[in-house]
């Protein structure tokens, strides 16, 4: 029997145990790996809380009292858009509990529910801390200040599209200004190597037997650093420097033709950056989590 | 860059940094906290970089994204330093001109702020929102971009921690003490005395700082900002503290609700660890202290600091009987010392300025400035830093500009959920610990919602109240059931349904609640309730009586009818989801009281204020 239960570790969530043993140890463990659980299934579905209690080593029952009283964590299957409404009492006393009721009105479904269709999940918080702006309505991590009934028809069809548009559409040329890995999160841009006056972005690189830390421009995307003759990305595999992720992307440039390097842009965008010099943003969907799905769909 | 080894290292380094001329060129700096984004700030400074690359200005004008300013309400907003020219709102394609005139030392007169009919106003200190601010805290955000240690390291940083260094234990203790700060997290306790508790606690397993960073009070959003415009601050802060307490282990408990702030207060970890300011042996002294981000997971009570511990250590975050007190037994059953975010960030300018300059400000007994949020019904709204002992006219009128509309200021609610409303007529009193507890509300971590003659008291308390119905933990009886029957009463009221007896069992729940539960969220549960019954009783007896709301707030006591300033164009009855108003175009329209669910839909589309709520 032991060995049967031995079996099945691992075998039936491998999801929920590599998470739990990166987190071994580690303090506030169990709220962190919840955490990254929902992030990678959406939300805390029953064959989950178990393996997560079979990982760490504490009871269902402890599991469940965790999952269930914070409310960050979703028993229940979430939308592909998620729409919080703030009811913060600034909000509130500029007609917060209005916009929750048109926002509910409109998707047909009441706060903490999500739509038939899987589209959207309608959330309120207590307070999101942006209450100069009012009341504020947050669509996949963008907010939108200053929200009354009659605008909540247009961020809803927003959302639809795709909120994390950036300032450039589609194919346009465009400027990094923060660059994340968009596989562990932490910075790649660092101020204090800057090319053309700007802070570059640190990558591992890989090339021809040579090994060692390279700068790409976030201006223009040309490498600095590496040997000569790999100057053209398509020779050099790169990778971040804190995880060791690779960065080379499946996608070809559409100019030049060589695999381009990907980078999460602060305002959720990805940034297919090349070193011919062209930057093509690509809609992403949302920071984190939605990004990370995108850039899987493309690779 | 290389890791420090001494402190003369880190001033040398200090040095080099202010010393590259980095701080002397004009400079775009662009306030990119969260409510910056939401207004498009990033937009404004990618339009600034093309501009700046096609002007071939790079090296002579610099740019500098940074945190929040305070005046969130004019985001996206651009300052051009040293100068401190000021423009607000700025669109991306306005931009160029900015930029070309920085680089000629030109302002563009056209896009200055003006205040109403009032004339344009150039420099950003001259701007009354500001020029009445005593902005030690909030100054500093605009000095540093929150992701570059070497922003904060030129402008002065980490030198209160050489200080703390040069001075030993007791010496940092005894200043912070003398300094009479009081914790900015809301009850007040004195900092220096709960460092000396912690201080004196045996400490051969370990010893915890907790920067407390669950910013639960809606309305509040200081220590967001403070977070999110200057991390290095806080680390600052709490590494003077590991000097003067002997702690070991730090830990920044921060909100899932501020993703911003835990990825800058995580940049700033990182930084400092890599120049060896945090870890073992820091600076080549016996000092090791290390801070590790603890994301908390949306529950308000875990603002208390027993249930913190707990949602520390991974558990559910219910409250626990106090003493032992965390300083005594906290984290893992370590001595734990919790402070709030704000007065981490007091620290540093403690050691910097010293004792008796820091406590120049403010007044006996209330030493330094406090940053309110400054949001509701006022007509500048964002974040102010005052002088404690300031009144809330100051801070209301003076700073705050006042009403938004033609309707007057009526109140304003401070302390969060546990807090209450003081009426305007008190509005001289000043902001300090002490006077917001006699007058029945608390100072708490700095909310400050400013409510108008539209705002319903009745329901401001049935709001409160649902809130802390959702957040008891449920441990305690009389918190889970006290707040959930207020809050039926309040319900009951709002919608018409209440007698005058409601009143009398209201403040007997009140005190029940607030006499028999065991952490700070049931014992000020009451307040919101006994603040408006003290001040606007008469609201609530309206509502009994002549079942009216006369702010035309409650639903269930409120008709929508359309006056005579109806054009006829019609949007209210397209825009209508229970077509509930009918009327030929170009002639007045009716709203259908049997059909009307009061969604509000009307008067937030009609143009002509035709709408008429009462």
């Amino acid at each position: 029997m032991d060995t049967m239960r031995g079996d099945t570790i691992g075998a039936d969530a491998p999801d929920v145990a590599a998470i739990a043993a990166a987190h071994r140890g580690s303090r506030a463990a169990l709220i962190a790996i919840l955490r990254e659980v929902q992030a990678a299934r959406g939300y805390l579905p029953e064959d989950a809380l178990r393996a997560v209690a079979r990982h760490t080593g504490r009871s269902l029952v402890d599991v469940y009292a965790v999952a269930s009283f914070y409310h960050s964590f979703s028993l229940k299957p979430r939308g592909r858009h998620t729409v919080c409404a703030c009811l913060g009492t600034a909000c509130h006393v500029r007609g917060g509990q209005q916009v929750v009721e048109a926002l509910s009105r409109e998707l047909g479904v009441r706060a903490g529910e999500t739509t038939p269709d899987g589209e959207f999940t309608l959330e309120t918080a207590n307070c999101l801390g942006a209450c100069a702006l009012g009341p504020v309505v947050v669509v996949d991590g963008r907010y939108f200040a200053k929200v009354n009934p009659g605008k909540v028809r247009r961020i809803l069809s927003q959302a639809r599209s795709g909120v994390a548009a950036p300032e450039a559409a589609d194919g346009e040329r465009a400027l990094v200004t923060e660059a994340v890995c968009p596989e562990c999160g932490r910075p790649l841009l660092d101020a204090a190597r800057p090319i053309d006056g700007y802070p570059s972005l640190q990558v591992s690189a890989q090339c021809n037997g040579w090994r060692g830390r390279a700068r790409i421009s976030c201006v223009d995307g040309v490498l600095d650093g590496a040997p000569e003759n790999a100057a053209a990305l398509e020779r050099v595999r790169l990778f971040c420097p804190h995880c060791s992720a690779g960065l080379n992307d499946l996608l070809r440039c559409g100019e030049c033709g060589v695999p381009t390097v990907s980078v999460l842009a602060g305002d959720g965008a990805l940034v297919q950056m090349c070193g011919c010099g062209e930057q093509r943003v690509r809609r992403a969907e949302v920071e984190g989590a939605g990004a990370r799905r995108e850039i899987a769909q493309l690779s | 860059m290389r890791s420090l080894s001494s402190v003369e290292d880190l001033a040398a380094l200090r040095q080099r940094l202010a010393g590259r001329g980095e701080r002397a060129i004009p400079t775009i700096v662009i306030p990119a906290g969260t409510c910056g984004r939401a207004n498009g700030a990033l937009d404004l400074v990618r339009a600034a970089k093309r501009e700046l690359l096609a002007r071939e200005l790079v090296g002579r004008i610099g740019l500098r994204v940074t945190g929040c300013h305070g005046f969130c309400e004019m985001e996206p907003s651009v300052l051009v330093a040293p100068h401190g020219t000021f423009y607000p709102k700025v669109a991306s394609e306005e931009m160029g001109r900015i930029i070309g005139a920085a680089a000629q030392d030109r302002v563009v007169t056209d896009l200055l702020f003006a205040d109403g009919e009032g004339e344009r106003i150039e420099r950003q200190d001259d701007i009354p929102f500001f020029a009445r601010q005593t902005r030690r805290l909030l100054g500093r955000n605009q000095e540093v971009d929150p992701t570059r240690i070497e922003d904060y390291l030129a402008s002065g940083g980490y030198a209160a921690l050489a200080a703390a260094l040069a001075a030993g234990p007791e010496p940092v203790v005894a200043e912070v003490k003398a300094s009479g700060l009081r914790g900015r997290g809301g009850a007040g306790f004195p900092t220096g005395a709960k460092w000396e508790m912690l201080a004196r606690q045996p400490g051969r397993r370990g010893k915890f700082l907790v920067c407390n960073a669950d910013e639960g009070d809606p309305g509040a959003y200081m220590d967001r900002s403070a977070l999110e415009g200057n991390p290095h601050a806080i680390l600052e802060g709490m590494l003077v503290g590991a000097v003067g307490t002997g702690a070991n282990e730090g830990v920044i408990y921060v909100r899932d609700e501020y993703p911003l702030a835990i990825r800058h207060v995580s940049m700033a970890i990182r930084q400092a660890r890599a120049l060896g300011l945090l870890g073992e042996r820091i600076l080549g002294t016996d000092l090791s202290f290390d801070i590790e981000v603890v994301r908390g997971a949306g529950a308000f009570v875990c603002g208390e600091e027993t249930a913190l511990i707990r949602s520390i250590e991974g558990k559910v975050g219910e409250p626990r009987q106090r003493p032992p007190f965390p300083v005594q037994r906290g984290i893992d059953g370590k001595p734990t010392l919790i402070n709030n975010v704000e007065t981490w960030a007091n620290i540093p300018l403690i050691l910097e300025k010293g004792a008796a300059e820091f406590a120049a400000v403010g007044t006996q007994g209330n030493s330094g400035t406090k940053i309110f949020s400054l949001v509701g019904k006022v007509k500048r709204t964002g974040l102010v830093e005052v002088p404690m002992g300031a009144t809330l006219g100051e801070i209301i009128h003076d700073i705050g500009g006042g009403p938004v509309g033609a309707a007057a200021v009526k109140a304003v609610q401070t302390g969060g959920p546990s807090g209450g409303c003081i009426p305007a007529a008190r509005f001289d009193l000043p902001v300090d610990y002490d006077a917001l507890t006699a007058a029945g509300s608390i100072m708490g971590s700095g909310g400050m919602i400013v409510m108008d003659a539209h705002t319903c008291m009745v329901d401001v308390a049935r709001y409160f109240m649902g809130f802390l119905k959702q957040e008891s933990c449920g441990k305690c009886f009389t918190c889970r059931k006290g707040t959930q029957r207020m809050h039926e009463i309040l319900d009951d009221i709002t919608r018409g349904e209440g007698s005058p007896e409601h009143l009398q069992l209201l403040e007997e729940l009140a005190l029940a609640v607030k006499d028999t539960t065991m952490c700070g969220l049931g014992q000020t549960a009451a307040n919101p309730v006994l603040s408006t019954l003290r001040y606007f009783r008469e609201e609530y007896l309206e509502h009994i009586r002549h079942g009216r709301c006369p702010a035309a707030v409650c639903k269930a006591l409120v008709t929508y009818s359309i006056n005579e300033a109806c054009t006829g164009c019609g949007a209210c009855r397209r825009a209508c989801p229970g077509e509930a108003i009918r009327g030929a175009s170009k002639e007045r329209h009716v709203i259908d009281s049997a059909r009307c669910t009061k969604c509000g839909m009307c008067v937030t589309v009609c143009q002509f204020g035709a709408v008429a709520v009462a």
